[in-house]
């Protein structure tokens, strides 16, 4: 595997000196099994939000990389990560996608587990030979499992650093997203699921900071929102625009309202929360959101988020996870969340908004999905791969961070450059290193 | 989300001015005309599309809505779906044939309003990929009389997938 | 995939002492990969007819191998081939099988370049750096493309030889299908597309000479074609016959009329034009013609033809691709042809039995279809595989050309022998081994 590395003509994959990246890395399946190794069973990846499983027994089923866990709440209140295969002959122990269990019993041979992955019975015990211990033989859990402001993460390398520090300055907006009021953020729905033809890495870098496509890929919905708000009497519009890079190849994309909007879009937040925002969020922070228009961006390798607002008292926080299944397909889950306190009728109105844009069926994915699986089919072959992506519009920004006075990390300006994406590609080029 | 209860029978002239109107909407769907299709529709229809999270067979499966649309909302769809310049995902467009069948007709509240069921059968080749693929469901029309004519007041179709296999959902069920 | 290349062996799946072939040739994928290495990413492939795109813009989308390629007549009415993929992201430019475009704008960002591939703008020139030539990022070119007799063929190679030499002797042979008149050919309608679950070869060794065939698979139409032809009075009925091998692994078959049916077969021409093929014919070319019941033949690697006709009025120019799409399945493309000069009537009665017979649904297609893909499916398996195919009755005529043949070329009688099969085998054989 190792020997994949050393690609064919000895170009290097991430070439940041010229701005270009390899094409191979977006479809090889060679690739792609070194990612699992050295990314997905390895590194810190989001699994869930806690309001998905809110009570003892409750469980969903996630994939990281290849390996299929459950997501449980134990009796103890803890989130635990379990892999979903028995310890006997491999059975899932849950097959489904979600539910509530009292223990995990395995279908096949009656192996039963306890919620903390504890082996209760084998259901065949008085044959068991005297010095296996069944202490060794429960469900295999995650070393790592953490959570940030309701967001849980797992990891299969217990070397990896604390979840808080993994994220570093991205916490401080991923905290104005997902814990602006005491209750924090909760979801509406179970994750939309559907498959798209096209690599895991195309949803990410969309996502980090994509400011290029929007115009072209979205001039739909671009067009038919704008015409639908000003009907509605009001139309958000967009100002001052910049990409922030943290460490660890997270980054976001923000943009501010047009000057002569002042909070305009602020108001679209749930009314009565609003007041409370200031009992959990700094007064920084809060001047950021008082301003803030689009929030976009991706923790690296895989969880996307955004909050988008065009009209008055029309937006949604979304969680978007790109899961991969090869080199050339990945199934995207994505999750709509509110404000715990805000009115049943609020939260109506997030979910309807939330997926007509960004669900299975929205508006502004399905062109995105179609283009992102030409790509991948048109870059399938060594023909095409012999000519890398450009990312050339990072190159003359990439070294000039701007004064970013309204929250940490490092920002740049214009938005609609690629120096978000290419700090995404040096950072998934370094975990791709055997060192690293 | 199951409503479907025992379906009384109504009379055959009802049930064929149902199957008419089911059969001319997806004519008109498979040959894209969506401004004709909207006419079929009334001022303050609702358009909801529901995907499923499998779970053990005691809790029973859950539905989800991946689409809940109003009138203003479904518009916005369609105007970007049938418009060239405003959609990728069709342009070129995809190839449908839509299979409405094993209706059922009850009355519903008013005189000569009704609900039909029908199981749903959608193929869809899309311009770009070289397989075709389905969505299967059961569907559930609330239909009144409205503008003198029997319109589609409320949709509801209960797709039988947990995960769609071929990028989001970029036509009307 | 340029590793597999590397670490195969220079191994021979083809035995030409003893006249067997293995089967792992007709179904391994490795063997496909190295195929798409040595052969459809690197020879000229046949990609369309010239009158698909008779105007300036008109595209076609095709595939060479497993490369996506746009052939479109540029603003010069020169004809071009370009990687169907954006230099950006690698989006597909042209994402519907053929149209008409003054220029090629990705719909992700807005790259948007020329029909000559050449790059207009992306959308974000003032951020790019001042090192980025964009002369170096238009589409890439095919850097070979050259049409004979209205067949345009290119090549990923810049290091094959010129097509007319490439083509060598068997041109002789198509310019009596394509070239008999002073316009040309016509593509009468877009290509039939199917796809079958067999190997790509199969297609081309049922062309080049496989007459023993013919009784066997096809034995429903024709003894329905006899029967109706015999009822309308008119059966065109075969006489000598032979196969024709060039270099390169082209290949044909010839089959004359019987002896007193002089130049029946030739009424079947169009009436109007029969005396403008000597416009452009040689009285060889037209010699050969006028005896001519049926020439089906292959141009390696994959581009077939055949004009067969039964009765009188009804004969069609077909050609063929056999895409591969993998070690067991192919994607078929099938056009009908007529002279460019004919009257409607008989366009439109050549089209039609054009596709009775060879279509998609063709009464002749439909039984090889049904075999290739049992053969296909009967050989994927190691068993199968310990035991080569048989081409033996290829071996006591190999070294026996026959003398007076009509045209160019080595010509082996009788033409229900193995001979121009393989000639093919031996060629691809040549072609499989490593490059020099």
């Amino acid at each position: 595997m190792n020997d994949v590395t050393s690609i064919a003509n000895g170009d290097p994959w991430v070439d940041t000196a010229n701005g270009t990246v390899s094409r191979e890395i977006f479809v090889s399946e060679d690739v792609f099994c070194l990612e699992l190794d050295r990314i997905f069973h390895r590194l810190w990846i989001f699994l869930a939000h806690e309001t998905e499983i809110p009570n003892r027994g409750d469980y969903v089923v996630r994939t990281m990389g290849r390996v299929p866990v459950i997501v449980v709440r134990e009796a103890s209140g803890e989130v635990r990560v379990l892999l979903n295969s028995c310890r006997h002959r491999g059975t899932k122990l849950c097959r489904g996608e979600a539910g509530n269990a009292r223990h995990f019993v395995c279908p096949y041979h009656g192996w039963s587990y306890a919620l903390d992955g504890g082996l209760i019975s084998t259901s065949y015990d008085e044959h068991l030979p005297a010095d296996m211990d069944k202490a060794d033989w429960g469900l295999v859990p995650a070393p790592k499992v953490e959570s940030y402001k309701g967001l849980v993460f797992a990891a299969w390398d217990p070397g990896v650093s604390q979840l808080r520090d993994y994220l570093g300055d991205i916490a401080w907006y991923l905290d104005t997203l997902f814990w602006r009021t005491p209750g924090g953020m909760e979801v509406l729905a179970p994750p939309h699921r559907w498959r798209a033809r096209a690599n895991w890495k195309i949803g990410s870098l969309n996502f980090i900071g994509d400011g290029q496509h929007v115009a072209t890929t979205h001039a739909g919905p671009s067009t038919l929102n704008r015409l639908h708000s000003k009907k509605a009497g009001f139309f958000v519009r967009g100002g001052e625009s910049f990409q922030v890079v943290t460490d660890e190849g997270h980054g976001c994309t923000l943009t501010y309202l047009a000057p002569g909007m002042p909070e305009g879009n602020y108001l679209t937040h749930p009314p009565a929360l609003r007041d409370a925002y200031a009992e959990v969020l700094s007064a920084r922070q809060i001047s950021m959101m008082h301003h803030l228009r689009v929030m976009v961006g991706n923790v690296f390798p895989n969880l996307s988020f955004i909050e988008n607002q065009v009209a008055l008292g029309e937006k949604a926080v979304l969680i978007r996870q790109w899961q991969p299944i090869s080199g050339t397909e990945t199934e995207v889950l994505s999750w709509v969340l509110a404000e715990r306190e805000a009115s049943a009728e609020y939260k109506d109105r997030a979910l309807k908004h939330g997926f007509h844009n960004f669900g299975a069926g929205g508006v502004f994915e399905q062109d995105d999905l179609e283009l992102w699986a030409s790509a991948t089919q048109a870059s399938d072959n060594p023909i095409a791969q012999r000519f890398p992506f450009s990312f050339h519009s990072s190159l003359p920004f990439d070294s000039a961070p701007i004064e970013n006075a309204r929250g940490p990390g490092r920002a740049y300006k214009p938005s609609n450059t690629e120096v978000a994406q290419l700090a995404f590609m040096r950072r998934w080029d370094a975990a791709m290193q055997p060192g690293d | 989300m199951d409503d479907e209860r025992g379906i009384a029978t109504v009379s055959d002239a009802a049930f064929l001015e149902v199957q008419r109107l089911l059969n001319r909407e997806a004519a008109l769907l498979d040959r894209r005309d969506y401004a004709a299709w909207f006419d079929l529709l009334t001022e303050d229809v609702k358009y909801v599309v529901t995907a499923r999270v499998s779970r053990p067979a005691e809790t029973g499966p859950l539905d989800y809505a991946i689409i809940d649309e109003d009138a203003d909302t479904l518009r916005l769809r369609v105007l970007q779906i049938g418009d060239p310049k405003l959609t990728r995902a069709e342009n070129p467009p995809t190839l449908t044939r839509r299979f409405v069948s094993n209706l059922e007709v009850e009355a519903a509240g008013p005189p000569n309003d009704y609900a039909a069921h029908t199981n749903l059968l959608v193929y869809r080749q899309r311009g770009t990929a070289p397989d075709g693929d389905f969505y299967a469901g059961r569907r559930r029309d609330l239909l009144r009389r409205d503008r003198g004519s029997l319109r589609i007041a409320d949709r509801l179709v209960r797709l039988d997938h947990n995960v769609l296999f071929d990028g989001s959902l970029s036509i009307v069920l | 995939m340029d590793d597999i290349v590397r670490s195969a062996p220079s191994r021979s799946w083809v035995d030409a002492a003893n006249g067997t072939v293995e089967r792992e040739a007709f179904v391994g994928e490795d063997v496909f990969r190295l195929e798409l290495d040595r052969i459809f990413h690197r020879l000229w492939i046949f990609l369309a007819h010239d009158s698909e795109i008779p105007d300036r813009g008109d595209y076609v989308v095709r595939t060479m191998g497993r490369v996506p390629v746009i052939v479109v007549r540029g603003s010069d009415g020169e004809v071009r081939v370009l990687l169907n993929s954006c230099r950006h992201r690698g989006t597909k430019l042209c994402r519907g099988e053929a149209g008409n475009a003054r220029n090629f704008v990705c719909r992700y960002h807005g790259w948007s370049y020329a029909i000559d591939g050449g790059l207009i703008t992306t959308s974000y020139d003032e951020h790019l750096p001042p090192g980025m030539d964009k002369a170096d990022w238009g589409l890439v070119p095919a850097p070979r493309v050259e049409t004979y007799r209205g067949l345009i063929f290119a090549a990923w190679d810049p290091g094959v030889p010129e097509l007319r030499d490439y083509l060598g002797d068997m041109a002789w042979y198509l310019d009596a299908l394509f070239w008999r008149t002073p316009e040309g050919m016509e593509a009468l309608a877009p290509p039939h597309r199917w796809r079958t679950r067999a190997n790509w070869k199969i297609g081309a060794l049922n062309f080049i000479g496989d007459s023993q065939h013919v009784r066997t698979t096809h034995a429903g139409p024709i003894a329905l074609d006899k029967v109706r032809s015999e009822k309308d009075g008119f059966y065109v009925q075969g006489g000598e016959s032979f196969q024709v091998v060039t270099d390169e692994g082209h290949g044909c078959t010839l089959t004359y009329l019987a002896p007193g049916m002089p130049e029946r077969n030739y009424l079947t021409h169009p009436p109007g034009l029969r005396g403008a093929y000597a416009d452009t014919l040689s009285a060889d070319q037209l010699a050969m013609l006028r005896h001519l019941r049926v020439m089906v033949g292959n141009v390696f690697p994959n581009f077939s033809f055949i004009e067969s006709q039964v009765a009188l009025g009804e004969k069609a120019v077909i050609i063929r691709q056999w895409q591969p799409l993998s070690g067991t399945e192919m994607e078929v493309l099938s056009w009908v042809l007529a002279e460019r000069e004919a009257a409607a009537g008989y366009k439109d009665r050549a089209l039609k039995h054009g596709f009775h017979n060879f279509g998609a649904a063709g009464v002749f297609e439909q039984d090889d279809l049904e075999l290739w893909a049992s053969a296909t499916q009967a050989s994927d398996n190691p068993i199968a595989r310990r035991f080569p195919y048989s081409f033996h009755s290829s071996l006591p005529f190999d070294h026996a050309p026959m003398e007076n043949a009509k045209g160019p070329g080595r010509a082996f009688q009788p033409s229900n022998t193995e001979v121009a099969q393989f000639a093919f085998m031996r060629r691809w054989d040549a072609a499989m081994r490593p490059l020099a």
